[in-house]
């Protein structure tokens, strides 16, 4: 089939920046890698990307396809060619770039470590110097966060980091969680004091882009939220952010709907809180807050009660409540769940049901 | 020279880190060379498991695992380092564990094991299908919890000989260019393996055998260079893996009829026959027309939705990407393809060489644990043991002497080398070559052999090593020049490959992968129950044998 390719070059000794467009043969089941490989080797051999595995597993070939994080390797082709599609490749974003479609992933390997990123154990060895005990549904906590490769796709599209560069980002935190959600780790309460400074966990802005972009289905905004559960429940929850989600479930709790006006003395604190008070002026002037807060409590306000009792009930206040566990990588998007055998075996143009033959001893050799 | 260290461990996947943290741990100043972020490794790509003799699932001991061992490698391993190897796996494994190794739990909340190809027992510990990923992550954690430096996206070219030692390594700087000699008391090489050499591997860009190639080049002995294992399920078209735990979970292999012919070929063990076995007969069934597009089927529907997704996510997700079928609803096609060197550079037990300074450890060594056939989940198992083996014996003659010393001439002598390399101007590009390597290995010297196509095999080589000094890199820049590694790793494919062909013509007889139906189709323990060494010598491969050391079992008939 006949592929189109732009790809945004970049050019080291000169600082150029240029989209050059090639049209090359390609197999039908060739991925967007096979076909910068046909790229470097027959048509422009100084062409820059990063690849090994061919298999998403070893997080190399993170890059932009229209704009969008996709590992190269994961991403067929056919579609885009029978449409007639001319994607334009670019390097990932949110780092800088090398060479054409090369990053420098210095800065992710940075916040990687700051991350204390290993088990600390400081828990009791078990006493026959084995391995730890431990249940599979208490290790699906972080089964999630185990899955990343560290190919960068969700740092590439983090807005928090567009505008923070030094935003902790989603694969750092991801990989955080992976040990204060660790029954093994002993470190949970100076990990968590560690993630909600400043540039951690609570100043993600849950765009969701970076659940969206993962190729390994690891969402670490849900890891990152599971974070912020941990933090909360252990009592770490001096910063801004924390004390912002706290008021959300105390208004809830206690009046069934959001007190806006509390929201920013009880986030900030009233000294800040009175500094703003022009803004919230200008909040109440185009009605976004009642200009004088008069106290009155929802009519199904028990249903919120009640959801918040269940949640404590079931112990779920932690990241428990979030647990997805070891059926996470059914989400594939092509998610079945099978049906009976039969079913599968009858289906139209089924392979034939697998049979054994019959061995007479002496054939046997 | 950069930068001098006790240690130089050169690749960083799951042999080179546990290399290096054995060496930090012994107290020794250590760094690590690798062309990839160490993550990157191919050790992250192996999927079904790591064998070790925990006994968790049924009754174990490392007896049988040795047994089993010795029995897989056709009676072609060293016997006392495979008992070595399965005595010590089981504390590696519980190390691993212990660091924080994301293992599957059983309900008892003990390590879980599987049931893998030619095992006695269920022996293999995983973690659902995605083992070297996990391994791979926590040998990584360790290493930053260290923080030993590593020397990225370097590519290591040439050794350094100085003194009757190794005393460092050549390198490309691929990030920012440039030749940078890297000095160590001692190198410790870890660079896997180099199935590249194949047109259908399973093996990723990267092993192109760039280790062996040095160690070949330096005069060193490479072993066992015919055994090429063809692993059983690789996807058709790609060659992608498909663990063997598919098998171990209970997949059925079946020909177009729908049969399961390995009843035919090993009664008993059946799908769960020793790996040569399996792909022998998936062979036989293609080549004898019951195949479907020269592959066979595998057939995981009667696991069940639920069972393939809890344990097999990974090869679920393979088949739905890269050949369109979700296993759930239809058998996957696969066939054999090549997936890892039993042979390499020759060691002793503590993954010394034959030159003083320098060690090798996992694929791109062979003590030999492997002999003729590797076992499912041993070679994960090795990288570890060895790995550790090697690194701590690297610093102990590393902390017991003193100087480093790079002679000028090496770097100004490597320096010309590939300046005529990277400044040709006109030629043949890389690629054409390396497809002919391809396509030809497949044919000529992969699951059944013959004396014809392999003696072609020997002239298609020598065919292109003629050609090769006259490729041309295409990029003239210094930044990220992997036009010019890539072209490097040819010349180290070529190399290897004349290795294997070469031993493989005069091994008369059929052992483990080195299969020979037509003329030789059985084992002749009186004239090769020996090891192939090939060595480089006059811009040849210079061809000796050695003795495989026995400790307590004898060689029987090998039936599954």
């Amino acid at each position: 089939m006949k592929v189109g390719l732009k790809i945004w070059r970049y050019d080291t000794s000169t600082g150029e920046r240029a989209l050059r467009e090639y049209e090359i043969e390609a197999p039908e089941e060739a991925t967007l890698l096979d076909c910068l490989d046909i790229v470097k080797d027959r048509h422009d051999g100084s062409l820059a990307y990063r690849k090994s595995c061919r298999m998403m597993i070893c997080g190399s070939c993170g890059m932009r396809m229209d704009g969008a994080a996709v590992l190269a390797c994961k991403t067929r082709m056919y579609d885009i060619a029978q449409e007639g599609r001319v994607p334009v490749i670019s390097a990932m974003g949110n780092l800088p770039i090398v060479k054409d479609l090369v990053v420098d992933m210095d800065p992710f390997w940075a916040k990687f470590k700051a991350m204390w990123p290993w088990l600390e154990p400081g828990y009791e060895r078990p006493e026959d110097g084995r391995e730890y005990r431990i249940s599979q549904e208490r290790m699906n906590v972080v089964h999630k966060e185990a899955l990343c490769i560290n190919c960068g796709c969700c740092v590439s599209e983090c807005n928090a980091m567009e505008s923070d560069p030094d935003f902790l980002g989603p694969q750092a935190l991801a990989k955080g969680m992976r040990f204060v959600g660790d029954p093994r780790d002993s470190a949970t309460v100076e990990r968590l004091e560690r993630y909600s400074q400043e540039h951690g966990i609570w100043d993600c802005t849950r765009c969701y882009f970076c659940n969206e972009r993962c190729p390994k289905g690891v969402d670490p905004r849900d890891a990152i939220a599971k974070l912020g559960a941990e933090s909360i429940r252990l009592g770490i929850d001096r910063d801004m952010g924390a004390k912002h989600a706290k008021w959300f479930v105390r208004s809830a709790e206690t009046t069934g709907w959001l007190r806006e006006e509390e929201l920013i003395p009880k986030t900030q604190g009233y000294v800040s809180a009175i500094k703003q008070l022009k803004f919230g002026a200008s909040l109440a002037r185009h009605g976004k807050v009642r200009p004088i807060p008069i106290p009155h409590t929802a009519k199904d306000v028990g249903e919120a009660r009640n959801l918040r009792k269940v949640v404590r009930e079931q112990d779920r206040q932690g990241a428990l409540g979030h647990v997805q566990g070891e059926r996470a990588l059914a989400r594939l998007e092509h998610g079945h769940t099978g049906g009976s055998l039969e079913e599968i075996y009858a289906r139209p143009g089924a392979a034939p049901r697998p049979w054994l033959p019959e061995v007479e001893e002496d054939q046997q050799a | 020279m950069i930068a001098k260290h006790d240690v130089l461990v050169v690749g960083a996947g799951c042999a080179g880190m546990r290399a290096a943290i054995a060496a930090f741990d012994a107290g020794a100043d250590v760094a690590m060379i690798s062309k990839l972020h160490p993550t990157r490794s191919h050790s992250g790509a192996a999927e079904g498991g790591i064998n070790a003799a925990l006994g968790n699932a049924a009754e174990d001991n490392a007896e049988i695992h040795a047994y089993d061992t010795v029995k897989g490698s056709d009676y072609l391993g060293d016997q006392d380092a495979i008992e070595a190897f399965a005595e010590e796996a089981p504390g590696d494994i519980i190390q691993l564990e212990n660091w924080g190794a994301f293992f599957s739990r059983r309900e008892d909340g003990k390590l879980a094991q599987r049931p893998f190809g030619a095992a006695g027992s269920p022996r293999t510990v995983y973690a659902a299908d995605i083992t070297g990923h996990v391994l791979i992550q926590v040998l990584w954690e360790q290493v930053c919890k260290r923080d030993i430096p590593v020397y990225e996206e370097f590519f290591a070219w040439q050794l350094v000989e100085n003194d009757g030692r190794c005393q460092g390594v050549v390198c490309w700087d691929l990030l920012h260019g440039g030749l940078k000699t890297v000095g160590g008391k001692t190198v410790v090489l870890a660079t896997g393996g180099a199935g590249r050499q194949y047109r259908v591997t399973t093996n990723a860009y990267a092993c192109t055998g760039d280790g062996m190639a040095m160690a070949l080049h330096a005069g060193l002995p490479l072993k066992d260079m015919e055994f090429m294992q063809f692993h059983p399920t690789t996807l058709y078209p790609t060659g992608i893996l498909l663990t063997e735990g598919c098998r171990g979970e209970g997949a059925y292999l079946v020909n177009k009829d729908g049969e399961r012919f390995m009843k035919r070929y090993a009664p008993n063990a059946l799908e769960l026959a020793s790996r040569d076995v399996v792909s022998r007969s998936e062979q036989t069934e293609i080549d004898e027309g019951r195949g479907i597009d020269g592959s066979v089927l595998l057939d995981m529907r009667h696991l069940g939705a639920e069972r393939i997704i809890e344990r097999l996510p990974g090869s679920r997700e393979l088949s739905m990407v890269y050949a369109g079928i979700d296993p759930i609803y239809d058998p996957v096609p696969v066939r054999p393809g090549a997936h890892y060197h039993m042979g390499g550079i020759e060691t002793d037990n503590d993954g010394a060489t034959e030159m003083t300074g320098l060690y090798a450890a996992g694929e791109c060594a062979c003590v030999s644990i492997h002999g003729a056939n590797r076992l499912g989940g041993n070679s994960l198992m090795e990288t570890i043991t060895f790995g550790r083996r090697a690194g701590t014996s690297a610093a102990e003659w590393a902390l017991s002497h003193t100087t480093v010393e790079v002679p000028e001439s090496v770097e100004r002598d490597a320096e010309a080398r590939l300046r005529k390399l990277l400044d040709r101007a006109d030629g043949e590009r890389p690629w054409k070559l390396r497809e002919e390597l391809g396509t030809s290995m497949l044919e000529n010297f992969a699951v059944f052999r013959t004396e014809a196509g392999m003696t072609k095999q020997i002239e298609i080589l020598e065919g292109l090593r003629e050609r090769y000094p006259n490729v041309v890199v295409e990029d003239k820049g210094e930044v990220f020049n992997s036009d010019l590694t890539q072209a490097i790793e040819l010349g180290n494919m070529l190399d290897t490959a004349l290795c294997m062909v070469t031993a493989g013509v005069v091994r008369k007889e059929s052992r483990g992968a080195h299969a020979r139906p037509h003329d030789y189709p059985t084992r002749d323990d009186e004239k090769f129950l020996h090891h192939s060494i090939t060595r480089w010598k006059d811009g040849g491969v210079e061809l000796s044998k050695s003795e495989v050391r026995f400790t307590r079992w004898e060689p029987q008939e090998r039936k599954y």
